[in-house]
């Protein structure tokens, strides 16, 4: 039984409370859903349970969590982490070591397990969650859906009893998440308790037991798994909830657009080094439509993304565009790519000189618009590391509509966002896209393609699987691939 | 360095435990740079020179071995041939360079065959195993880590420049520096940071001793090469 009582928190160097009056009980073997908008708390609340807070993230703290009785706070760390085991966000830095089964040992090596032991124990696991074809590799030749995969691994073989998953999903694609599914659905079986902080969850459908909602750090909600089926198109967007069950997902894309512009790739194909990565014989696009490239990890998207956008420096084969042909560097001038991690992108000391890449001649009519176009207007001087996450989204889409970049690309716009701010996003894109740019989303995000996109290149093994409309008869194509069942 | 658990035995035929090659790498180097070509010294020199070349062989390495052979070959032969005819500026140069490469080169091969023949795990199980303090150790394995995920960073903030057309690195050498430097030093601390979370829940610092899933360990050959490479300290400094 893990209790948390009158629990109070407030990061150093904050004014307000991220945690406010927790109080809950869990029983042993549930599985528990922490959910609400980004900032509500929920991150907090795991990281109570495996001791980074106060241990590493460091506050005012007050109350009591225990789990059996016994006292976890000022408990040192390495004593909770025999008891809890975390699976972190992101996959790219929760990593100790360079090699995949040397990562699943970690734990136990700090255990002070004997060698032999951790052997079994690593054996077992791989066997366990069929990962053998992924021991002894090395940890920068991965997916980050396998990298994912691993960190379970390596708390599994830790074997805690309860399982705190930090938005385990955010940055995985749909393949990567049904192994995820599995992983937790064995855990289940197994009687350990599970509890997740999660923006997505229709993945957890058969294995979550109730749903906790925050808001500002209080726990307000208490929703079971009927609650949540039965939840309105409205209520998704008032509480940020994504679906449980993705058909109930409506389509709210295909705006009627004037589609004046088109280009066409002929025997496209890029290049890392000698290898081609990536071959495209002929495909064809407009302006004014909102494209969604789909495909598996390693499929090749972000390679057509650099490709297309020239940001990849050797590429082979045509763009057109009207009978020019568009060379690398004209890509290059003409693409823009907002990437998924948007903190890359920001390079000024202000919103201004981000937007106009601190050139001296702006054009003030232009920038007003497109200011309160972005619902920036008012922010002009400030940093944008001050930004939140959607504003600064907003920000390098801003300073790439000011340079007139008419090739938009997006990389996973939406991973890791609750519903309330993915409708935010797709709204934004449905405004930007005009008779004038092109607009291309890779994504994984079944209720974010259906809310604004209008056709689907999906892209397998380095090449155009398909490309389609989204009509009825795309819709249900776009069902088939997500492997969701008709209404 | 290998990503592999353990370094792959099967394909060396001789293997060294990571602390004998880190002596030996020590007593090679001070003895090239360091010594002179005549007497006890100039033996020991042909004798430090000889062993990166067996190693590399020992691990396969055919190329490297071969390179490595010539290269000091060439310099040797020129130093004692070639240099003797030419004069002035010419000699000088051509002196240093041979010079250069005759001194450093055995070490140079030396530090790549232990880097090529040892596992990270290995290196860090043998530094523990040193009662090499936590708080260079845990450091030192990290960075194994951090710098290929600190490369990956770099590519795409640059790829993120590119598109601005921030920047040019010839034109505005500062400003190009300023525009990487900063997105990179920030997600360095996040990345740091996260790192950092993620070893301790996972029960790094525990107060006990670790154990390792890695298995080194002194062998005969350990032996032979950690006396050897002692007589060869000791003959160079008593001579």
């Amino acid at each position: 039984m893990i209790e948390i009582k009158n629990v109070n928190f407030k990061y150093s160097g904050s004014d307000i409370g991220s945690l406010n009056d927790i109080n809950l009980k869990i029983a042993p073997g549930e599985c528990v859903l922490f959910c609400g908008k980004s900032g509500c708390g929920k991150s907090s609340i795991i990281r109570l349970f495996n001791g980074m807070i106060p241990n590493f993230h460091e506050g005012e703290l007050g109350g009591s969590v225990s789990c059996n009785g016994e006292e976890l706070i000022n408990m040192p760390l390495y004593k909770i982490a025999r008891k809890f085991g975390t699976v972190f966000q992101n996959p790219r830095t929760q990593f100790y070591t360079v090699n995949t089964t040397s990562e699943i040992a970690f734990g136990l090596e700090n255990m002070g397990v004997a060698r032999e032991e951790i052997l079994r124990r690593v054996a077992e696991t791989a066997k366990e969650l069929e990962i053998e074809y992924l021991m002894d590799r090395s940890i920068f030749e991965l997916s980050g859906g396998e990298k994912q995969i691993i960190a379970f691994a390596s708390v599994y073989a830790m074997n805690p009893d309860v399982y705190l998953l930090d938005e385990p999903s955010a940055n995985l694609d749909f393949t990567a998440i049904e192994k995820v599914r599995k992983i937790l659905k064995l855990l289940k079986e197994k009687g350990k308790t599970i509890i997740i902080a999660e923006h997505r969850i229709y993945y957890l459908r058969d294995i979550l037991d109730r749903a906790l909602y925050l808001e500002d750090g209080r726990i307000i909600r208490e929703y079971s798994v009927s609650n949540l089926d039965k939840m309105s198109y409205e209520e998704h967007e008032k509480t940020g909830i994504r679906m449980l069950e993705l058909s109930e997902m409506n389509y709210t894309g295909g705006h009627k657009r004037n589609n004046e512009g088109e280009c066409f790739l002929t025997y496209f194909s890029g290049f890392y080094g000698k290898k081609k990565y990536l071959e495209i014989a002929h495909a064809r696009f407009e302006t004014g439509k909102i494209y969604a490239v789909i495909g598996n990890n390693g499929a090749g998207k972000s390679t057509f993304l650099s490709a297309f956008s020239g940001v990849m420096k050797k590429t082979e084969g045509f763009v057109l565009e009207n009978n020019d042909v568009l060379g690398r560097r004209k890509r290059l001038k003409n693409g823009y790519i907002v990437m998924q991690e948007v903190n890359h992108q920001l390079f000024m000391d202000s919103v201004l000189d981000e937007i106009t890449t601190g050139k001296r001649d702006i054009d003030d009519g232009a920038l007003s618009n497109l200011l309160s176009e972005l619902d920036l207007a008012g922010l002009e001087e400030r940093h944008p590391m001050t930004l939140s996450g959607g504003q600064k989204q907003r920000v390098i889409i801003a300073s790439a509509r000011y340079s007139n970049k008419r090739y938009l690309f997006f990389d996973e716009p939406t991973s890791g966002l609750d519903f309330y701010h993915m409708i935010k996003v797709s709204e934004l894109l449905k405004s930007i896209s005009n008779d004038d740019v092109y607009i291309f989303v890779v994504t994984h995000d079944y209720e974010f393609i259906l809310s604004c996109c209008d056709a689907v290149v999906h892209i397998e093994n380095g090449g155009l699987k398909e490309q389609y409309e989204l009509d009825v008869v795309g819709l249900n194509r776009i069902q088939e691939f997500f492997l969701i069942n008709k209404k | 360095m290998e990503f592999g658990v353990c370094s792959d035995k099967s394909k060396a035929f001789i293997r060294l435990d990571p602390r004998s090659k880190l002596l030996l790498l020590m007593a090679i180097s001070i003895i090239m740079i360091g010594g002179t070509t005549v007497g006890i010294e100039g033996v020991l020199r042909i004798i430090c020179a000889a062993i990166p070349c067996l190693l590399l062989l020992s691990i396969r390495q055919y190329k490297a071995a071969t390179i490595y052979l010539l290269l000091l070959g060439t310099a040797l032969f020129c130093e004692k041939q070639v240099a003797p005819y030419t004069h002035g500026m010419c000699n000088i140069i051509l002196m240093m360079i041979c010079g250069l490469i005759t001194r450093f080169v055995a070490g140079y091969m030396m530090g790549w065959y232990t880097v090529k023949s040892t596992s990270v795990s290995e290196f860090i199980t043998a530094m523990e195993h040193m009662h090499c303090p936590s708080f260079i150790s845990i450091p030192i394995s990290v960075m194994f880590r951090y710098f290929p995920t600190l490369s990956e960073e770099y590519k795409s903030i640059n790829d993120a420049k590119r598109m601005r057309e921030l920047g040019h690195p010839l034109k505005q050498p500062l400003t190009y520096v300023e525009y990487i430097l900063v997105p990179l030093m920030m997600s360095t601390v996040r990345i740091a940071d996260e790192l950092s979370a993620a070893s301790l829940s996972k029960g790094l610092s525990a107060g006990g001793k670790r154990t390792h899933i890695c298995e080194i360990g002194i062998g005969p050959i350990d032996i032979v090469a950690i006396i050897g490479s002692i007589t060869m300290f000791v003959l160079f400094l008593v001579y």
